[in-house]
């Protein structure tokens, strides 16, 4: 395709060669002749050679705000020069350049290669696709240009943030044995003895061995098996209402970034962990242990995306079947929109669940976003309280997270739970 | 995979060595790019002293007007003439001019890379010595004669012819800007990477052409009398051609120089505006790809082969006008030997093939089948055969590793 150049070029040569008629002006002519010769000559040469591209990315899998370092291998397969080739790495927009550059001007000889690399930080969870490569093909003198590209994608799923979780936060406090609970071969609080150990200040009285002392003359304490709580269920709201407030911060990216720590800390400790995902419709991803269901729940979190109007009393009345017997339950949720949501934890807690709800404030992130009046907002917020109330009424654990508070502070609201 | 990607990086084993960079400091000493630097200049003085020669020497050249101007005032001018180039014949008139415009270019350009402090300052010191060299000499005679004469009074006329000198000198000093302006704005843009200068250069010129065509129409020229019986003419077609190719005289001497001219105006303005397209595209770079041996070494391979193209193209360029040209004849010749009638005698002598219609359909046709070998002749493959030999590479085969190892930071 001839660029605005060589259409200039070209009209101007016509240009030059009619007017240098009409005058009899020879050397109007002959440039004009010139500038015809100049984009004729030039055609010639058109495209480019047998491109090759190969992507290499650091990881398939990223947690959000790492950087993902990629590399392009370019090579020329052909007999002939590339000729001027800009080579353009399409990049998800949600992805941000952070060193280096995805695209390179370059003149490959037969079988030579070039590497284009450069650093991505994702700053968004999700599932995306690095590619197609673009190229553009130009002559030296940019008279002709095509435009094409290679379909290869490189596809890369960004995981949520974990957070740190500390034991302390969310330690059952009793320990209890649930259907199917199986002991674990790892110190903690349980009713199996599992060793013997030196007493450190701190430790109660009524964990002493006082059948040991009289042996050693030392004091020893019992240490159980750890019982698992074994089946915890975490059901995240993800309805079209969770994406208030900014695109880095907004309760449904606050509530994948718990899912995924809480997920994270309680699968360290061999638990099984469930996860419900509901707005426009209900994922289950029923209890299970392991890497392999880490990996699961965050591939899941990753594509989550608010849509929908999904009521809680829906996803409650269709899963509490399968929820084992009196096991912990995670609703992540902003309370905001659905009035079944009281009903709905009432309903858990009748069943034996012990039932945490972690309410991020919708609306405080939507200040982050809109200018709300300060009577409207203390009324919204008022409101908001009532209804947190109402749940922790019924029986469940209730947190109200702030925007600018981390997971670990939200749920020391709960400490000892 | 992982471990395959590494950060770029220019560091190296001992981490010292001095990797070559795309920043414009290093770029602008590349040889490639002074190279075709020095290419833009050399087509610039030759496009300047073509069309001189062509149209302008002898007949409306500076020292005709100087030597008119110093008849009418009575006086020689204030510039002299080693300057000037009076008293000398043809084309060395513009000999000591030319370097002085590209000397004035060149400070132009010099100017051009200082700090917009500096320049400021320059500029200013450039004006403050022209008012002073324009009225010092009144202002300081003025004002001693009314400090002795203890009197408040006007410039007499002796004070006044103190201004005479000074305007003389500016008005000559414009008059040779005017004369050198694609000289002094082309050097200043190629060498103080100015597209705006190099505009300027290619536009006075063409402007001067189509003015200089307007004013030799016939029509035209008889009604400016004297004056423009001093513009020259260029009976280029009906002279017999003598410059040619492989034995084929295809076009006459003064066709060939305004071949030229056209030609050393596109080796200028691809050189000049190349050079400023690749610095660009280096100046936009981020800081990690400037150091990035690969972007050096792509640099480079688009740096040679501009080069390459500038001579290959661009003397294809004026090879196909040529033949283009002349390929009138060789139709007419090729009649006349195949047919052997006479009609080929009488359309070669006829008025319309001299008054130029002729002559540009011929010319149009043979770069439409040139255009047209695009699609028979697969110069693509051609050329890749020829590479491929020249560089015994008949496959695909990889490059050696980059020069410097990197580590990952």
């Amino acid at each position: 395709m001839w660029t605005r150049k060589a259409a200039f070029t070209f009209t101007g040569g016509i240009a030059l060669i009619l007017i240098g008629m009409m005058i009899s002006n020879n050397q109007m002519m002959i440039l004009g002749l010139a500038l015809i010769a100049f984009i004729v000559v030039n055609s010639w040469i058109s495209g480019h050679g047998d491109v090759e591209v190969q992507r290499t990315l650091s990881a398939d899998n990223l947690y959000k705000g790492d950087d993902l370092y990629v590399e392009l291998l370019i090579t020329n397969r052909s007999n002939r020069k590339t000729q001027l080739l800009e080579v353009y790495d399409n990049i998800p927009h949600e992805m941000k350049l952070r060193s280096g550059l995805n695209q390179m001007r370059l003149n490959l000889s037969p079988g030579e290669s070039a590497r284009i690399r450069y650093v991505l930080r994702c700053p968004l969870r999700g599932h995306y696709s690095i590619g197609p490569v673009s190229l553009r093909s130009r002559n030296t003198f940019n008279l002709g240009v095509e435009e094409m590209f290679v379909d290869h994608h490189s596809d890369i799923v960004i995981f949520p943030q974990i957070k740190e979780v500390e034991e302390a936060f969310l330690r059952s406090r009793t320990p209890k044995m649930y259907t199917g609970a199986t002991t674990l071969r790892t110190p903690g609080q349980g009713s199996e003895f599992y060793s013997l150990r030196e007493y450190v200040p701190g430790d109660p009285f009524k964990n002493i061995n006082w059948k040991a002392y009289a042996r050693t003359g030392e004091l020893m304490v019992n240490e159980k098996c750890r019982d698992a709580v074994t089946d915890l269920y975490l059901l995240i709201d993800s309805r079209d209402i969770a994406r208030i407030g900014t695109v880095l911060k907004n309760p449904l990216e606050m509530s994948t970034v718990s899912a995924a720590s809480l997920a994270a800390f309680f699968l360290k400790r061999r638990d099984s962990v469930a996860l419900g995902i509901y707005g426009e419709k209900l994922s289950y991803l029923p209890p299970d242990t392991g890497d392999k269901q880490y990996f699961k729940i965050l591939s899941a979190l990753a594509g989550v995306s608010a849509k929908g109007e999904m009521p809680l009393q829906a996803v409650t009345n269709s899963l509490s079947g399968r929820f084992s017997r009196g096991s912990p339950v995670f609703v992540i949720s902003s309370c905001e929109g659905d009035g079944t949501v009281p009903a709905a934890v009432r309903d858990l807690v009748g069943r034996g669940h012990e039932v945490t709800v972690l309410s991020p404030s919708s609306i405080d992130f939507e200040r982050l976003v809109s200018r709300i009046p300060r009577m409207s907002y203390e009324v919204l917020k008022l409101e908001r309280q009532n209804r947190l109330t109402t749940l922790a009424g019924s029986g469940a654990q209730v947190i109200d997270w702030m925007p600018d508070m981390d997971l670990s502070q939200a749920l020391m609201q709960v400490r000892g739970y | 995979m992982a471990e395959d990607v590494q950060v770029q990086s220019d560091v190296t084993i001992t981490g010292s060595a001095k990797a070559r960079t795309l920043h414009l400091k290093t770029l602008r000493k590349q040889w490639q790019i002074i190279t075709l630097q020095i290419i833009a200049t050399a087509a610039l003085i030759g496009m300047y002293l073509e069309v001189v020669s062509t149209y302008v020497v002898g007949t409306i050249d500076h020292t005709i007007l100087f030597s008119s101007i110093e008849s009418l005032i009575g006086d020689d001018l204030p510039l002299g003439d080693w300057f000037t180039g009076e008293g000398r014949t043809g084309l060395s008139r513009f000999f000591v001019p030319l370097a002085i415009g590209l000397i004035v270019g060149g400070l132009m350009a010099l100017v051009a890379y200082q700090t917009p402090k500096t320049q400021q300052r320059l500029k200013l010191g450039f004006i403050i010595t022209l008012i002073t060299l324009l009225v010092g000499r009144l202002i300081l005679g003025w004002l001693t004669g009314m400090i002795f004469s203890f009197d408040i009074r006007l410039p007499d006329d002796g004070e006044l012819q103190t201004l005479e000198w000074p305007l003389l000198m500016i008005m000559s000093l414009l008059i040779m800007f005017v004369y050198l302006l694609p000289i002094i704005m082309g050097s200043r843009g190629i060498w103080g990477l100015s597209k705006k200068s190099i505009a300027w250069a290619i536009g006075f010129t063409l402007l001067f052409l189509g003015i200089h065509a307007i004013l030799t129409f016939p029509l035209i020229k008889s009604q400016l009398g004297d004056y423009g019986g001093a513009l020259a003419t260029l009976e280029s077609q009906i002279s017999q051609p003598t410059i040619g190719l492989f034995g084929v005289k295809l076009v006459t001497s003064e066709q060939f120089g305004l071949i030229l001219i056209a030609v050393l105006i596109l080796v200028f303005q691809e050189s000049a505006f190349g050079v400023i397209k690749y610095l660009e595209y280096a100046f936009r770079l981020p800081e990690s790809c400037k150091r990035d041996p690969e972007y050096v070494k792509q640099m480079d391979n688009m740096l040679n082969t501009h080069l390459m193209h500038t001579f290959g193209f661009l003397g294809l360029t004026g090879v196909a006008t040529m033949v283009a040209l002349g390929f009138h004849s060789v139709l007419l010749s090729l009649v006349s030997d195949t047919t052997g009638s006479q009609w080929a005698g009488q359309v070669s002598e006829s008025i319309e093939l001299s008054l130029t219609y002729g002559l540009v359909i011929s010319a149009v046709m043979f770069l439409s089948f040139m255009a047209l070998f695009r699609y028979l002749i697969p110069w693509q493959r051609i050329w890749g055969f020829t590479y491929s030999l020249r560089n015994n590479t008949s496959s695909a085969v990889e490059k050696p590793e980059k020069e410097f190892i990197e580590f990952q930071t």
